[in-house]
């Protein structure tokens, strides 16, 4: 995409000159393309940067998303879907009826013959809505009325890079947008102090875990690439480059800031190229960056009690706590898009093992996340997702008389996610598995419904949030997906 | 509400297509575009998805007529089913159907119907018509007095722009011309000496001298194999899960001396294609097919070998598609194309030439077979002189031996007396002749005689080393896969929906039937599709190539969508110019530096891009150039002019891959500790961008909007973040190269020329000398260094002041002078005042980041 083209879209030099009757203050020139360019936008009335003019489709029911990926595929026959009958069949041959033309990864290769395992901690029942939780996530249990599990979750891929890519852009192969750049590029942000697409990831301490972030995760694919989310980091800067050099105060940068916008004024009296306007006000908005990210970052005024319930590990940056304190932190900001990645979820021996470190890590922030957006009004209108690429096999991986090195396999054919907040119906459970969470039983939700709903929460309607590339009009859902109604409020 | 606005934003980028550039209606431009767009979908190439056996991207569909009814009807619009299905209410008959998500705005419509009534015109898709040199317009009159046409281009420019009353911008001043024909042909800005040069020279050729300079410099193959590596999706890490390191630069290498050498573009593309498979082939011909090997691989657990392989074809030959046809074909994996007039068994016959490789997808080795060792200069001399000190040293073990172990001539030396009692271990050895013994077998003999025979055992260990020797240099070698044949040849099947393991019908290797076919007296391989791309009868390849060159110097190509010359991809906004170019291109022997003189020649090239405001209001994107190319550098670039500026450069060329600055822990963090970056020092900090080292999945983070190196990409992104600002103000090779430049700049001691290298130091603090000239002179070298232009006196003014007060700051706060000038790892001069210097440190900043420092 050439920026002469997007800006000269949106704006000419006589629309500057006629909007500014004194000249061009740097001021002028940055409210003008932030907001001006915009003025299509009618985004509940909030003042929004960027985005389509014609979106909103609808009225939206979230305004923000946060989603908790849980990279590696979470076990949900040990942690929400609880199948009294797996148990009964512990140590018994899967029956071949439950595996007519399924695919699995190569390291099972053909599951005929695999012994089933029961879930290795007790299931309990929980709240009003009595959902059924296993003792491995104690926290998430005790928000269970607030949530909406979905446990007729299914997909295509059967390893981790194109399942995470397939719920992210609709496609299993890298290149196209994720849902984030999606968003970012149809309904803009309430804020132009922070990126609107943030992601930040972490993993569980000690695991064995080998999954990878990539950077496509959070790609922009096709569209431009402004739309592409910024990582936050665990270490160094939080944002790449956001620190002057040492050496360099505030004061001196201000100073030089000021005399680069007059000497690009200049230039632009010169040449009337509108990209120097743009210019100007990205050294503006990068300079604004560089104090509203450690305002962001700086959690010395939350209190105790708030920290405390992130747990123990909320104060140690790059954590999982500590991100969905950032989260929180963000959406109160405006930022319209958080994509935590928590990887470590892949338990292919580590059942009785490292599943408990990964929950240990997840299960209170995720909760307090919720608990902390619902004490401040902002569940409301505020979308939380948690789950992961796919499910793990109900039956074993590994030798049935070794407990300590027990575990399960990839599994895309039922797994459960669960959503909270912005539009979606509370305290229920949509979909069913069958009685040895092998398949689905009831209201399957495949991948591109489950974007669809998305979008739809958001106010789009995923048709017509299209993309022309290569000839063709791409969208988040391809060719598919439809609405789940039964998850709306 | 949503109707309303969506026809709206149809109407706005239809709209300036039809109006603005042109007033008949031609069907090519006008009409096919909007029945490819809203119709072809059910009603165009693709079989399976085609509705009521209407097809509406051919002539005899659009023309069909069954009984009454004729779907156009020419100059008879009431009567053309096409346009009463437009128009209709009926909601059943309407077209396209309410639910398709497809809809014409009226002018489109309106559109339609003038087209039927003025005769329905009907030509074949553009970009697929042979080439053939159109006449080169007159000039009508010189309507400019600032402007003189320097070539053909010109006069295709002109042309069309007086069509559209619009006139062409006076010439660039020099200062900006040499700064822009310098960073598009080098990537490098001009020296100061360069420009001063250029400005001096008032000979009619000084424009035309600097061009020469440039394209037989050395940089140019750096600046030219960018792109190409882009295309090429050229990395130095596998991707996916491990991204495990490969060595395929000796390929980048030889990229960069294919550019110099200006190999012609037609071997350039048999080379990298098929090189393998011609006559007697040279080293560099395999070496260059590692081409088609640059795919990423994936080495994940769990992946089946062959769905991999699968992948790695399809990558193959959609890169060939992109590259040199403009072709999207990768829709066809599963379905005929919809818009373009491919099937799927086309898809698969062209997948037949790239299935052929020994390739079988599994994982292990990062540098997977067939590979070919490139040793550097340097590996081969030491294993020529390694092979020759071997030789010498295993004759004379021989000679040794055989006094050791009388025999009879010919026989082995276990055939000796002496040798009968002798470990079963060591007779083994012992039997091999010495020179192709392995150093494990040295050993063992060495210490079976250690105690006995010294003289003996220290001839055999001096042979070992000299073969451990070799074995290291051995391994150190940079092996470069590329592409070979299999004896055998392996069967090609459809694959369903693209998996491969739902295999259909088999197909034998071809071309899509649209092109002319393959010769029949040759096997149909890698070598004929080569051949085939760049037959001159090949109506896109030239086109393609052509366009894209134009979009390395104008930021954006004749046909927009570079990667697309389908019937979905833009039409050219000047056809004949691209035709009359690419015409050239074919008949000069695919002379790439031609090409590149040419364009850099015309006047249309050379305009100022000054852009008043109606010009930008009637041309925004500058699609009919009317003002000359003005674009911000891309991320690589801006790198390599900082460092030039600076003189930190080091321009050393060609070798493994470096590792410059970078943040530390990104690697870290996206591989959990398992990749650890090794920033390198000295040299490798200040090479060209074209040698860092590329991981595939976290990219260098300082090439911000740049291509993935991921799959294959033939076009700029260009876009503008706070994230590119934060890079060029505070990454450490930014904030280095202002520091260096600063000390170059303070070098002007206001005694002595500019550079002069042994420059006396400061006599007095220059706070207290008369700074008012120095001062400017010195900024005045800063601006030039950065933007080749000399500064005006109000931006020197404006500078000089924020210099005084930077000094001001840095002489109260002088820990933060310390601060700043410690910054990279490139020494810095002591007898430079530290406040001063960080004033000017300062200064540079600000300088390398004006927007004109930016852009070329």
């Amino acid at each position: 995409m050439n920026p002469h083209i997007e800006q000269n879209a949106a704006i000419t030099r006589r629309q500057l000159f006629g909007r500014s009757a004194v000249g061009l203050g740097t001021a002028a020139i940055a409210s003008l393309l932030n907001r001006d360019t915009n003025a299509a936008s009618t985004y509940a009335g909030a003042g929004r940067v960027g985005g389509l003019p014609a979106l909103p489709h609808f009225a939206p029911q979230a305004k923000r998303v946060i989603y908790l990926f849980m990279n590696g595929a979470p076990t949900h026959a040990d942690l929400f879907d609880y199948k009294p009958a797996l148990k009964a069949m512990h140590g018994q041959p899967v029956p071949e009826s439950y595996l007519a033309g399924k695919r699995f990864s190569t390291m099972t290769g053909n599951a005929t013959g695999k012994l089933m395992l029961a879930p290795v901690e007790p299931f309990r029942q929980y709240g009003e809505s009595g959902a059924w939780v296993s003792d491995f996530m104690p926290h998430t249990a005790g928000v269970a009325d607030d949530l909406c599990f979905i446990k007729s979750m299914h997909t295509e891929a059967v390893n981790h890079a194109p399942a995470i890519t397939f719920f992210l852009t609709g496609s299993e192969m890298p290149g196209r947008p994720t849902m984030g750049a999606w968003l970012t590029y149809g309904l803009g942000s309430e804020t132009d102090e922070l990126p609107a697409f943030t992601v930040m990831t972490s993993i569980s301490k000690d695991t064995s875990c080998g999954q990878i972030f990539y950077d496509f995760y959070w790609g922009s694919g096709f569209l431009p690439s402004r739309f592409q989310g910024v990582k936050f980091r665990g270490g160094g800067d939080p944002v790449l480059y956001l620190s002057s050099p040492d050496g360099m105060s505030r004061e001196v940068r201000r100073g030089l800031l000021d005399d680069l916008a007059k000497l690009n004024e200049m230039q632009y009296e010169e040449l009337g190229d509108p990209e120097i306007a743009t210019r100007i006000s990205q050294y503006e908005m990068a300079y604004k960056m560089q104090a509203s990210v450690p305002e962001l970052t700086d959690i010395s005024q939350e209190p105790a009690h708030i920290l405390d319930m992130y747990g123990p590990s909320v104060r140690e940056r790059g954590t999982f706590a500590y991100n969905c304190l950032m989260a929180r932190r963000l959406a109160e900001r405006g930022v319209p898009f958080v994509q935590l990645m928590h990887a470590g979820w892949d338990q292919h021996n580590s059942i009785t093992t490292e599943l408990y470190n990964q929950c240990r890590d997840t299960d209170q922030p995720s909760a307090a996340l919720v608990r902390d957006l619902k004490q401040r009004g902002m569940l409301e209108d505020t979308l939380v997702i948690w789950g992961g690429e796919f499910g793990r096999t109900p039956f074993i991986q590994g030798d049935i008389n070794n407990r300590p090195r027990w575990g399960r396999d990839h599994h895309p054919y039922a797994f459960t996610i669960w959503m909270a907040g912005g539009g979606i119906k509370s305290g229920i459970t949509y979909g069913e598995s069958d009685d040895l969470a092998m398949n689905v039983a009831k209201d399957p939700v495949h991948v591109h419904d489950f974007q669809a709903t998305l979008l739809y929460l958001l106010g789009i309607d995923h048709e017509r949030l299209t993309f022309k590339h290569q000839g063709r009009r791409y969208r988040l859902t391809d060719v598919h997906g439809k609405v789940v109604r039964g998850v709306l409020a | 509400m949503p109707q309303p606005s969506r026809a709206l934003s149809f109407l706005l980028v239809i709209i300036p297509l039809a109006s603005t550039y042109g007033d008949e209606i031609d069907f090519a431009r006008d009409v096919r575009p909007i029945l490819s767009d809203n119709c072809y979908h059910c009603h165009g190439p693709d079989e399976e998805t085609r509705e009521a056996d209407l097809r509406l991207d051919t002539r005899d569909g659009l023309f069909q007529q069954t009984g009454d009814l004729a779907i156009v009807a020419p100059q008879h619009p009431e009567a053309s089913e096409l346009i009463r299905r437009l128009v209709t209410d009926d909601a059943d008959e309407k077209m396209p159907p309410p639910d398709s998500q497809r809809k014409l705005s009226p002018e489109q419509i309106t559109l339609l119907r003038r087209w039927v009534e003025s005769g329905a015109s009907w030509e074949g898709h553009w970009s697929f018509q042979p080439i053939v040199a159109p006449t080169v317009p007159e000039l009508v009159a010189n309507n400019s007095p600032e402007y003189l046409a320097r070539n053909e281009i010109d006069h295709f420019v002109v042309e069309r722009l007086q069509r559209n009353n619009l006139t062409p911008s006076p010439m660039a001043t020099r200062e900006r011309l040499i700064r822009r024909v310098t960073l598009d042909l080098t990537g490098l800005p001009p020296t100061l000496d360069e420009i001063d040069a250029f400005l001096a020279d008032d000979s009619r050729e000084a424009y035309e001298k600097v061009v020469d300079r440039l394209l037989a410099s050395r940089s140019y193959g750096e600046r030219m194999a960018w792109d190409w590596l882009d295309a090429a999706r050229y990395a130095d890490t596998n991707g996916y899960q491990g991204d495990r390191e490969r060595t395929m630069w000796p390929w980048r290498d030889w990229v960069v001396q294919a550019f110099n050498n200006n190999l012609p573009f037609d071997e350039f593309t048999v080379w990298q294609l098929a090189g393998d498979l011609l006559p007697e082939a040279t080293f560099e011909q395999k070496l260059a097919t590692g081409f088609s090997r640059n795919h990423m691989i994936n080495g994940e657990g769990g992946r089946i070998a062959e769905e991999n392989r699968i992948e790695y074809i399809f990558d193959q030959m959609e890169t060939v598609g992109t590259v040199w046809m403009g072709l999207t074909l990768q829709c066809c994996r599963c379905h005929d194309h919809k818009f373009d007039p491919f099937t799927r068994r086309e898809y698969y016959q062209f997948f037949a030439f790239f299935n052929q490789t020994p390739v079988n997808g599994g994982g292990g080795d990062p540098q997977t077979a067939p590979v070919i060792e490139a040793p550097t200069d340097e590996q081969r001399a030491q294993l020529e002189e390694l092979a020759t000190s071997i030789d010498a040293l295993a004759k004379g073990v021989e000679t040794t031996e055989g006094s050791l172990f009388p025999r009879s001539a010919g026989e082995s030396v276990t055939a000796s007396d002496q040798a009968a009692q002798l470990p079963e271990g060591v007779k083994k050895a012992l039997n091999q002749k010495p020179a192709s013994r392995t150093s494990e077998q040295l050993t063992e003999i060495e210490k079976h005689f250690e105690k006995t025979t010294p003289e003996y055992v220290a001839q055999l260990k001096q042979l070992r080393e000299s073969n451990d020797r070799r074995n290291s240099v051995q391994g150190s070698i940079a092996r470069v896969m590329i592409m070979q044949d299999m004896e055998k040849p392996r069967q090609t099947f459809m694959l369903d929906k693209g998996l491969y393991n739902q295999v259909g019908e088999e197909v034998s290797a071809n071309v899509p039937a649209i092109f002319s076919s393959l010769p029949t007296d040759a096997p149909r391989n890698r070598l004929a599709l080569a051949r085939w791309l760049v037959d001159p009868s090949h109506p896109l390849t030239a086109r393609v190539t052509v366009n894209r060159y134009w979009q390395m110097f104008f930021g954006t190509g004749f046909v927009k969508t570079a990667e697309d010359f389908g019937e979905q991809g833009e039409r050219p906004t000047h056809p004949e110019l691209l035709d009359w170019l690419a015409a050239d291109f074919l008949n000069n022997g695919w002379d790439v530096k031609r090409l590149n003189k040419l364009i850099v020649m015309s006047a249309t090239y050379q305009q100022s891009s000054k852009v008043s405001p109606e010009l930008l209001e009637a041309d925004p994107e500058n699609r009919l150039l009317a003002r000359g190319p003005r674009s911000r550098m891309p991320a690589w670039m801006i790198r390599d002019h900082s460092l030039a500026a600076s003189g930190l450069l080091v321009d050393k060329t060609g070798g493994p891959s470096v590792n410059p600055y970078q943040p530390s822990g990104v690697w870290a963090e996206a591989t959990f500790g398992k990749k650890q970056y090794d920033q390198g020092h000295g040299d490798d900090l200040y090479r060209r961008s074209l040698y860092t080292f590329w991981r595939r999945i976290v990219g260098p983070t300082m090439f911000f909007d740049s291509a993935k190196r991921q799959t294959c990409s033939v076009k700029d992104a260009r876009t503008n973040t706070p994230l590119h600002a934060l890079t060029t103000l505070n990454d450490i090779t930014y904030v280095e190269a202002a520091r260096a430049m600063a000390q170059r700049v303070l070098q002007d001691d206001g005694v002595g020329s500019l550079f002069r290298p042994n420059a006396s130091p400061l006599e007095t603090p220059p706070a207290e000398k008369d700074s008012r000239p120095l001062t400017a002179r010195r900024i005045e070298t800063a601006f030039r260094l950065a933007t080749s232009r000399t500064p005006s006196p109000a931006e020197t003014e404006l500078l000089a002041t924020r210099l005084k007060t930077l000094e001001q700051y840095y002489r109260r706060t002088p820990e933060d002078a310390t601060k700043l000038l410690s910054i990279g790892e490139s020494p810095r001069d002591e007898k430079f005042d530290a406040a001063e210097h960080a004033a000017h440190t300062g200064l540079c900043s600000l300088i390398l980041n004006l927007d004109e420092a930016l852009t070329k």
